[in-house]
């Protein structure tokens, strides 16, 4: 915790003396947004689901080869404490053939749309499940980046000195998520071991090839990370009378990840095909059955995903279809050998872009189940945006049948400056 | 008879160089719309771009931006900044167009995506940040997509025009026709008009300001006026400069993300 402690400080100090530095020297730009989002359940009888107040302001400043960028934001909601808290704030050194950022980032990669497939250097802030805007749902890391350009081509490191897990709801949130254990008995939570050291030895290392090219785009990734998910080792208590355990210790650990993808987009006619892929070693998957050490089995696993884009009549529409392949299954495990989803996304705009009207749903395949995302947008005045939208998810069981009793309606009255 | 024989060579001379010199006074709408697409604009040019969209109540919405455009025999790049409205602020365009006739390249970053996604080429007829500018508006028109008629000449504004009239050759395209006028001494259009899949006039475009910059005949002011609905769009044009010589490193994945 103390070499943590000070690495950031270090971050911290080179941050502000470069911010400090270019104040003088640069034209500091301001923006930002203030947001108010309403949501309510529909099925409890108009139950809120969320009041929160928005500010989020980012400033950004720069010369001619450096920059700094700092986007402090803070959230407040009437069923919790005030959360201030800083998306980003890193400084840019400009070269003529490379870039260098450090500080709190984000880092986005993939051409997959709200699945997360290659997608893996910024954890997720999965508190409202996948309902915010993907920008607030990925959290900024402490990194160091270097970007190397030839051409079209781009060449990209990133490392991650410090492990930032994804952030769970609580266990009283709506969008808690079903855990599932071997025997119905009381479990005991044994958080020593969540967090790993800070050491070298656990720092994240990130490469990316990237080239946007005449006809196709294309982009290659390699990782070696830490599991921003937990897996849950579970021991079992047996009694003394023998039989089923009287309780179980489940003790949440992040896992070293090996991944080697990438992605692709080309036009083909009138039609954007995009395609995703990684393969991934190392994975944790849980199991039913408590004889299996830490009733956990360790496998490889495949992620992909096809995907069109298209114009009809107007109307933009994308379509998605993401499958995750486990390798060598074994029938104890908890997550089948294959699961598959698809996305859809139809948006147009009217009245000169005044008004957007947008549907984003998701559909588990394996479980039948869904969620389904309408929404309805009036640009009231340039920078104010009206938003009413609904959250509908359907079937009883699988990522989004779990929050079927979770329908709500909500509006975004945001302002951006 | 020596003299006989030199009044019919003039004869002869004025016959048939009579035509030819008439063929140089009045050009082919081909000739004509060939010359303007031709005309010189430099290798690359980078200005500001402002529209003020008019609604029929006379209501004001701007939008700026940022632009860069470079050209070689081979390709037109163009990458374009978003300043303002603030929600749209930070994203960027970029468009390749390309001399074969194959189609563009587009790519757009959004910065709450954080990424570069390329888009569909196919949208061309979509309106520009809810201007009354398609894409298609926005872009060089290759002469060779339509059939062109000089149909008339006629003064505006005090300059003698051409008048030509284009059909296009896809049948699917958003307009039945456009109708062009173009200026005879600088091979520049100065108003057009646009007809939509049913004959019918839709939008009229008129340029109220054009100035000779770095001896490049360059557009300054246009209005584009939706006769059906009665909304304009006035587009302008500032801080051009001409051939500084923009780097193709201006036209890429890492100038699009890290904008201006």
């Amino acid at each position: 915790m103390k070499k943590t402690a000070q690495l950031q400080l270090l971050l911290l100090f080179f941050l502000f003396t470069g911010t400090a530095s270019l104040y003088g020297q640069s034209h500091v730009q301001f923006n930002g947004f203030a947001r108010n989002y309403l949501g309510v359940f529909t099925r409890e009888g108009g139950r809120l689901s969320i009041v929160q107040n928005t500010f989020d302001m980012e400033i950004s400043g720069r010369m001619e080869s450096v920059s700094f960028t700092v986007n402090p934001y803070i959230n407040h909601q009437f069923d919790r404490s005030l959360e201030p808290g800083l998306r980003e704030a890193y400084l840019d050194l400009y070269f003529s053939n490379f870039d260098f950022r450090i500080g709190r980032q984000q880092v986005i990669y993939g051409k997959a749309e709200g699945v997360f497939i290659t997608d893996v250097v910024s954890p997720k802030d999965m508190r409202e499940f996948l309902l915010p805007d993907f920008n607030e749902i990925r959290m900024g890391i402490t990194a160091a980046k270097l970007n190397y350009y030839r051409g079209a081509s781009t060449f990209e490191a990133v490392w991650v000195p410090v492990f930032t897990p994804a952030r769970e709801p609580d266990h009283q949130s709506p969008w808690s998520p079903e855990i599932s254990f071997p025997y119905p008995v009381p479990v005991n939570m044994d958080f020593s071991e969540k967090m790993p050291e800070t050491t070298l030895e656990n720092s994240e290392l990130f490469f990316r090839y990237s080239r946007l090219g005449r006809s196709m785009d294309i982009e290659m990734v390699a990782a070696h990370f830490l599991d921003e998910n937990p897996s849950m080792h579970i021991q079992p208590h047996i009694s003394s009378h023998g039989g089923m355990p009287d309780s179980l210790t489940a003790t949440p650990k992040h896992h070293r990840l090996t991944m080697g993808g990438g992605s692709f987009s080309l036009p083909v006619s009138n039609v954007i095909v995009r395609g995703e892929a990684a393969f991934y070693n190392g994975k944790q998957f849980q199991t039913m059955n408590p004889n299996i050490n830490s009733a956990l089995i360790e496998k490889q696993y495949l992620h992909y995903m096809a995907g069109m884009d298209i114009n009809i009549w107007d109307w933009n529409v994308s379509m998605q279809f993401i499958q995750e392949y486990i390798l060598d299954h074994q029938d104890e495990m908890i997550q089948d050998k294959m699961e598959n989803m698809a996305t859809l996304m139809v948006r147009n705009t009217f009245l000169r872009e005044k008004l957007d009207v947008e549907l984003f749903a998701y559909a588990g395949i394996n479980y039948e189940d869904a969620l389904i995302r309408p929404s309805v947008g009036y640009q009231y005045a340039d920078g104010f945006h009206i938003l009413a939208g609904a959250n509908i998810f359907l079937g009883d069981e699988g990522r989004f049948g779990q929050f079927n009793n979770n329908d709500m309606v909500y509006t975004k009255i945001k302002y951006s400056f | 008879m020596k003299t006989k024989m030199i009044l019919t060579g003039i004869i002869m001379v004025a016959l048939f160089t009579l035509p030819v010199s008439q063929v140089k006074s009045q050009p082919s709408g081909k000739q004509v719309v060939e010359r303007v697409y031709h005309s010189p604009s430099g290798d690359d040019m980078k200005s500001n771009l402002s529209m003020t969209l008019i609604n029929a109540r006379g209501e004001q919405r701007v939008r700026e931006l940022r632009q860069f455009m470079k050209t070689t025999s081979e390709v037109e790049k163009k990458i374009m900044f978003f300043l303002s409205p603030p929600d749209v602020r930070n994203t960027s365009f970029m468009n390749f167009s390309y001399a074969d006739g194959r189609d563009d390249d587009q790519w757009i970053y959004l910065p709450a995506l954080q990424r570069v996604r390329r888009i569909s080429s196919d949208s061309k007829s979509d309106y520009f940040m809810g201007s009354d500018f398609t894409y298609d508006d926005l872009g060089d028109r290759h002469p060779d997509e339509d059939r062109h008629t000089l149909t008339g000449e006629e003064t505006l504004d005090g300059h003698a025009c051409y008048i030509v009239e284009s059909r296009p050759r896809d049948s699917n395209y958003m307009y039945s026709k456009t109708v062009t006028w173009v200026m005879k001494d600088r091979y520049l259009g100065l108003k057009r008009e646009f007809y939509d899949q049913n004959g019918k006039l839709l939008k009229t475009l008129k340029v109220s300001e054009f100035e000779k910059i770095n001896g490049f005949w360059t557009i300054l002011e246009t209005e584009m006026h939706n006769n059906q609905r009665n909304h304009r769009t006035i587009m302008r044009l500032s801080n051009i400069q001409y051939n500084t010589g923009i780097s193709d490193n201006q036209f890429t994945e890492r100038s699009m993300s890290r904008g201006l």
